[in-house]
């Protein structure tokens, strides 16, 4: 990824350019020039407040539209009771069932494997969706917070691969707690089938 | 215009690439508060950019300021990411 690098190179040469600049000594006779400008012409001021209004507008144009498309039917993830670990929704896989709508929710149930296939597209968006472990009992929430905040739900990835059939999109996430979640991606812990406590829905 | 356009770029690379940084948050990593300090840095980039058309000495010493603002959080960086600490 290029980015750090532009982003380093861009930033030792503001640091060098500025602390000539504000180092050198003024006005020693010197005539400006395009590297040690003066100062800009009127026009040339001008055109960048244009192009910054143009911008600014611009891109409170392009939040508006998106903000009105952003939406989407939230979704009841079902994971079998004790699971720990990562799950995964395949979308558009040929042969698979549609997702099931229960009430104003699509219904995710997902097999002990952890992996379910589905022939629906997936839907981008802002919506809250809602995680639960279910078994013949009934359901428990799993909670999904931010660090610290003592939830079992994490690193919520929307992603696409290329396989033997094409391109294929899938969404998956990590079912336990912050510290097994860490401790899976670090590599220390398999997932097994010891799940973390939460209340009774 | 080509101070303008250094601190106007270097100010938007390096504040939509902690910008890209800070949203891995969402998936579960920590915040550094140094990300932030440097957001701020890369905000005064471009305060200093819009300056520069108008005042050139006054414009780049506050780009000095912010370069050394987004250097905290860079620094430290490179030098873990080769291995010095």
């Amino acid at each position: 990824m290029i980015l750090p690098y532009l982003a380093i190179a861009l930033l030792v040469l503001v640091t060098a350019y500025s602390a000539v600049v504000s180092f050198r000594r003024p006005r020693d006779g010197r005539a400006p020039t395009w590297i040690f400008p003066s100062g800009t012409k009127r026009c040339a001021q001008t055109a960048v407040g244009i192009c910054t209004l143009a911008l600014i507008l611009g891109m409170a144009a392009w939040f508006t539209i998106d903000a009105r498309h952003s939406n989407r039917r939230p979704s009841r993830f079902l994971i079998p009771e004790g699971y720990v670990g990562w799950v995964r929704v395949e979308f558009q896989v040929p042969g698979a069932p549609p997702l099931l709508v229960e009430g104003t929710e699509y219904l995710f149930k997902f097999p002990p494997s952890g992996l379910l296939s589905t022939s629906s597209s997936e839907e981008y968006g802002w919506a809250k969706d809602h995680y639960f472990y279910y078994s013949e009992g009934g359901t428990r929430i799993l909670p999904e917070t931010g660090p610290g905040g003592g939830g079992l739900i994490w690193g919520k990835v929307n992603a696409e691969k290329s396989g033997p059939l094409g391109k294929r999109k899938y969404e998956e996430f990590f079912v336990g707690t912050e510290q097994q979640f860490g401790e899976q991606t670090r590599g220390e812990q398999k997932v097994g089938s010891s799940a973390p406590e939460t209340q009774a829905k | 215009m080509a101070p303008f356009f250094v601190y106007l770029a270097a100010g938007a690379v390096t504040g939509f690439h902690v910008y890209t940084l800070l949203r891995l948050t969402a998936l579960g990593s920590p915040v550094n508060p140094l990300e932030l300090f440097s957001l701020a840095g890369s905000l005064c980039l471009l305060v200093a950019a819009y300056l520069s058309l108008f005042k050139p000495e006054a414009a780049a010493k506050l780009a000095l300021l912010a370069s050394l603002t987004i250097w905290c959080f860079y620094g430290p960086a490179i030098a873990r990411t080769i291995g010095w600490f």
